[in-house]
């Protein structure tokens, strides 16, 4: 956190907040008639002393309007839980930028890092008007984070050298997080990215949870109940509990075909002209058992702005019918390094293999036999980026001559390469390993759509044509996620995102644990500290005493220096091989519906579009 | 009579025991559980539950215990009325199913009458004039509707009626009624909305019912007494519809029970398609995620639906035809 920024920012949001105070805030017309008939204290007593401003994209909005979107059921709380994305601290909209107030709204680091000191708004309320203090920390961290009933081990971003971080409660506005050694995640990972509301759907991290609500149902404080009554009272799914959020949920029950959310009237955000947000009265999601289903009623207009489950294929209807239904289409990018990639197994079993796959040379071949113009246009309506697998232009760590890095056609280098390497191409045309023995790899993948599922065919069509006989084998995502978390794939394909901060969860960079498929084995190892798992190589060593760095580091230039260098010996490596990254999202976006930018970058570490201050769209009628 | 309607009941007891062991082991056949399925679709969508967490779940969901344990955790609970408990949806089964179980069984039933109501005059006027221009142009559609599978045809209806006529083709409402109180254009907005599965969960069985029929009444007209009333001088119209119609109509009846199942799996997909909120959405959906105890009793009850559909079949044929009565 650079001080003058944190500075200037900081008075800038008090000077504001005074000039408000000044000229009082105003509310939405629903609000206002509860408050005349004395259902609900005005809006001064609600809005914190110091509300967060929201940064318009467009104008200053109107209130009212339902907001239309489509979802896939309970699993897919994403669709709505982005949309109120509400954590301690903000990740920037724009990802260059250094973290951004929150609900903390300053924060100071003193100690070499070893402490970080939080001072949250004062005067937040709750949905239901309760204060929101230090206490509903200190409740998450004691009777959630650290009740092994309900989370086994804390989050490793928490834990340092083996030890819980401690908590020290200095007043109902001021708490201070004590590590055992600097800690370099605390501000990202922690306060960012895991910093909201416990559970969030089915990812069961948070930062905080309604104490004064969830006490009468925690096991702990009342011998009446069991862990699966919490459970039920603490998920987010449960419309009495509250919330923090600019919306909340309403309607929803077992069987339900859709949720409604309507507006938090303690919600703690306003406008540069002091409005109350958010704009809209309410959202509306219908449940959708079928993606063409979904699709088909986002064509015929029945959905205000989603991009969610839009698939790219159908992006010629949405041209043909946008102006008859009123929408437009923007399409913005995904944060994805490669919208499919390859992860030829460095730890497999077999040893004649994996000393193959461990040679550099041998995965930039695979790599300049591809052409991805080809896959571009085949499965992806040119629309995508023919790239290496690394992080796209708007990350922090983005430098561009690795962009192209062994990303070319070139067939004849990857022979030339192949050859090199000892692995001799036979009168039929495919080579041997260096042994003389059959060399066939053998690619697998789930049953994906039928774009990704061409893709996949062309790239295994152009190994063989460089004499690397390769067969592909696809199964359902149950089946297939047991058998590559398990080390068991010889050349694992998935769609991996995280391509704007891939630190925060760097499973693609190097293994960093099950789920990392270039070695699966070597991520056990690291991430049980050397119990589970095979040890690795030298070069994987490297890169994993360079993150375990990363972690102490709490200097943002010294981070983002040790970040580069990670992504950099990534990609030189080809560690993992992509083709087609920053595929668009189709978004569809009601004529009428504004403060939606033109592009933007979609990432689920940034809770994309929740950066976008869901809260702060509006229609304009 | 009623000796016979004890003995069927009781028969169907041990039958329920054994289909919920079946069930329940079926269930459990694919590899993993509700927990790793749920890492899994989780990832996919770009979320992500470390190995820790999923080890919790699957404590807290009792799936670390033996198949025993959770079979019997499952089974005690149906004399109270508990089907256990959905791991997905978090909220007891019944309360998932109550409400959906109605729109089954309305569709399947509207789906079963209106099939009886095509199949059985266009059956007859098919066999009595066979060969004619119309039993031709009704077998071809009848074969049509055999050969078109119901996915196919709500997929068409979806996308004509979006893309075509312009009106909404999915859920029970259109989007702008969906929170209209009741008044005559929301019941006519939702019979909108119900013709079309019916029609198509119909067509499938109309086709076979119209084949059966046709066959039956033929064979009969074929038949001796029929020719000795001819010869009598009864007028045809008695001939037919007292005489062999009444003989014709007995294998309809045994069919109905046989094409109750496929109504309960045509309402699963044609609901899936349409976003009917039928348990089909529901059942799908348990499978895939592996929610044990919600697909284990949506599979029973439509096991119990079937036994009962059969004994309910039975009962009619032995009320309708004197021969089955008196056997007993």
């Amino acid at each position: 956190m650079k001080r003058s920024v944190l500075i200037l920012t900081l008075s800038l949001v008090f000077v504001i907040g005074i000039s408000f105070a000044a000229l009082g805030y105003q509310e939405a017309p629903q609000l206002a008639e509860l408050v005349q008939a004395g259902k609900l204290p005005p809006v001064e007593e609600r809005l914190p002393e110091e509300p967060l401003v929201v940064e318009l994209i467009e104008d200053i909005g109107k209130y009212g309007g339902t907001w239309r979107r489509g979802f896939t059921g309970i699993k897919d709380y994403h669709a709505f839980g982005r949309h109120v994305y509400e954590p301690m601290l903000r990740w920037p909209r724009d990802p260059r930028d250094p973290v951004q107030p929150g609900l903390a709204k300053e924060w100071e680091w003193s100690d070499e890092g070893k402490t970080l000191t939080l001072y949250l708004r004062k005067g937040l309320k709750w949905s239901d008007g309760y204060p929101f203090t230090t206490k509903d920390i200190t409740f998450w961290w004691y009777d959630i984070e650290l009740n092994t009933k309900i989370t086994p081990a804390p989050h490793a971003e928490w834990v340092i050298d083996g030890e819980p971080m401690e908590l020290e409660v200095v007043d109902d506005y001021t708490i201070k997080l004590k590590f055992a050694k600097p800690n370099g995640l605390a501000e990202t990972v922690g306060l960012a990215f895991h910093g909201n509301q416990w559970p969030l759907g089915f990812e069961r991290f948070g930062f905080f949870a309604p104490r004064h609500y969830l006490e009468q149902y925690h096991p702990t404080y009342n011998n009446a109940v069991d862990y699966s009554v919490f459970e039920e009272k603490v998920f987010d799914y449960n419309t009495e509990r509250p919330v923090m959020t600019a919306w909340k949920i309403s309607e929803w029950g077992p069987g339900a075909t859709r949720l409604v959310a309507k507006r938090n009237p303690y919600y703690w955000k306003v406008d540069s002209a002091g409005n109350q947000l958010p704009y809209i009265d309410e959202l509306v999601l219908t449940l959708f058992e079928e993606i063409e289903a979904l699709n088909l009623r986002a064509i015929e207009g029945g959905f205000d702005f989603q991009f969610r489950r839009i698939s790219l294929s159908n992006y010629p209807a949405f041209q043909l019918n946008k102006d008859r239904y009123d929408y437009r289409i923007l399409l913005w990018p995904d944060a994805v390094p490669s919208k499919l990639c390859y992860f030829f197994n460095q730890s497999i079993e077999d040893d004649g293999l994996r000393n193959i796959f461990q040679n550099p040379k041998f995965r930039q071949a695979m790599s300049v036999a591809i052409d991805r113009e080809q896959i571009n246009e085949v499965s992806y309506l040119g629309l995508g980026v023919p790239r290496t697998f690394t992080v796209v232009p708007d990350s922090p760590y983005f430098e561009p001559d690795i962009e192209q890095l062994y990303a070319q056609y070139d067939p004849a280098l990857a022979n030339q390469l192949l050859d090199e390497i000892g692995l001799k191409k036979g009168s039929d045309g495919f080579r041997t390993r260096p042994d003389g023995s059959r060399l066939e790899v053998t690619v697998e993948g789930m049953d994906w759509d039928k774009a990704t599922l061409d893709e996949m065919e062309l790239v295994v069509a152009a190994w063989n044509d460089v004499g690397v006989r390769a067969s592909m084998k696809t199964m359902s995502r149950e089946i297939y996620w047991i058998r590559a978390t398990s080390n068991e794939i010889q050349v694992a394909t998935w769609t991996e995102s995280r391509a704007i901060d891939p630190m925060v969860d760097p499973i693609w960079v190097f293994p960093f644990d099950e789920r990392s498929w270039m070695a699966p084995a070597y991520g056990s190892w690291y991430k049980s500290e050397g119990k589970l798992g095979k040890e690795p190589p030298a070069y994987f060593k490297e890169m994993m005493a360079l993150y375990d760095q990363y972690k102490v580091t709490v200097a943002p230039d010294k981070q983002k220096e040790i970040a580069k260098k990670l992504i950099r010996t990534h990609a030189e490596n080809v560690f993992v091989i992509g083709t087609v990254g920053m595929t668009p999202n189709v978004v569809v976006v009601n004529n009428d519906f504004r403060n939606v930018p033109e592009t933007f970058t979609t990432d689920w570490i940034y809770m994309a579009p929740g950066t976008l201050d869901p809260c702060h769209f509006y229609f304009d009628r | 009579m009623i000796a016979y309607i004890v003995k069927r009941i009781l028969g169907m007891i041990p039958t329920l025991i054994i289909i919920s062991i079946i069930t329940f082991i079926i269930i459990q056949l694919p590899p993993g559980d509700f927990v790793t399925t749920a890492q899994a679709e989780i990832a996919a969508s770009g979320g992500g539950m470390d190995a820790s967490a999923v080890e919790a779940m699957r404590i807290r969901y009792g799936l670390d215990q033996p198949m025993l344990v959770q079979y019997w955790r499952w089974v005690s609970g149906f004399p109270r009325g508990d089907f256990g408990y959905s791991l997905e949806w978090s909220a007891p089964v019944w309360d998932i199913i109550a409400g959906r179980l109605g729109w089954t069984l309305l569709l399947s039933g509207l789906a079963l009458v209106f099939m009886w109501l095509v199949s059985i005059p266009i059956g007859i006027h098919s066999a009595r004039n066979q060969y004619s221009l119309g039993d031709n142009v009704f077998s071809f559609l009848g074969f049509l509707g055999l050969s078109v599978p119901d996915f196919m045809l709500s997929l068409m209806w979806l996308v004509f009626a979006t893309m075509t006529l312009g009106i909404s083709a999915s859920g029970l409402y259109s989007p702008q009624m969906v929170d209209a109180s009741w008044s005559l254009a929301k019941f006519l907005n939702l019979l909108n909305h119900l013709w079309p599965p019916v029609v198509i969960m119909g067509v499938v069985g109309t086709a076979e019912l119209i084949r059966i029929m046709r066959g039956n009444l033929l064979d009969i007209l074929n038949q001796q007494y029929v020719t000795t009333a001819r010869s009598k001088g009864l007028v045809e119209k008695v001939v037919v519809r007292k005489y062999a119609v009444r003989m014709a109509i007995n294998p309809m009846i045994s069919v109905l029970g046989m094409q109750i199942p496929k109504m309960i799996s045509s309402s699963i997909i044609v609901g899936f398609v349409l976003s009917i909120p039928t348990v089909g959405p529901i059942f799908l959906r348990s499978l895939i995620t592996q929610d044990m105890y919600l697909a284990g009793t949506i599979l029973l009850l439509m096991t119990v639906m079937l036994l009962i559909g059969n004994f309910l079949a039975d009962i009619a044929l032995a009320w309708v035809d004197p021969r089955i009565r008196f056997e007993q």
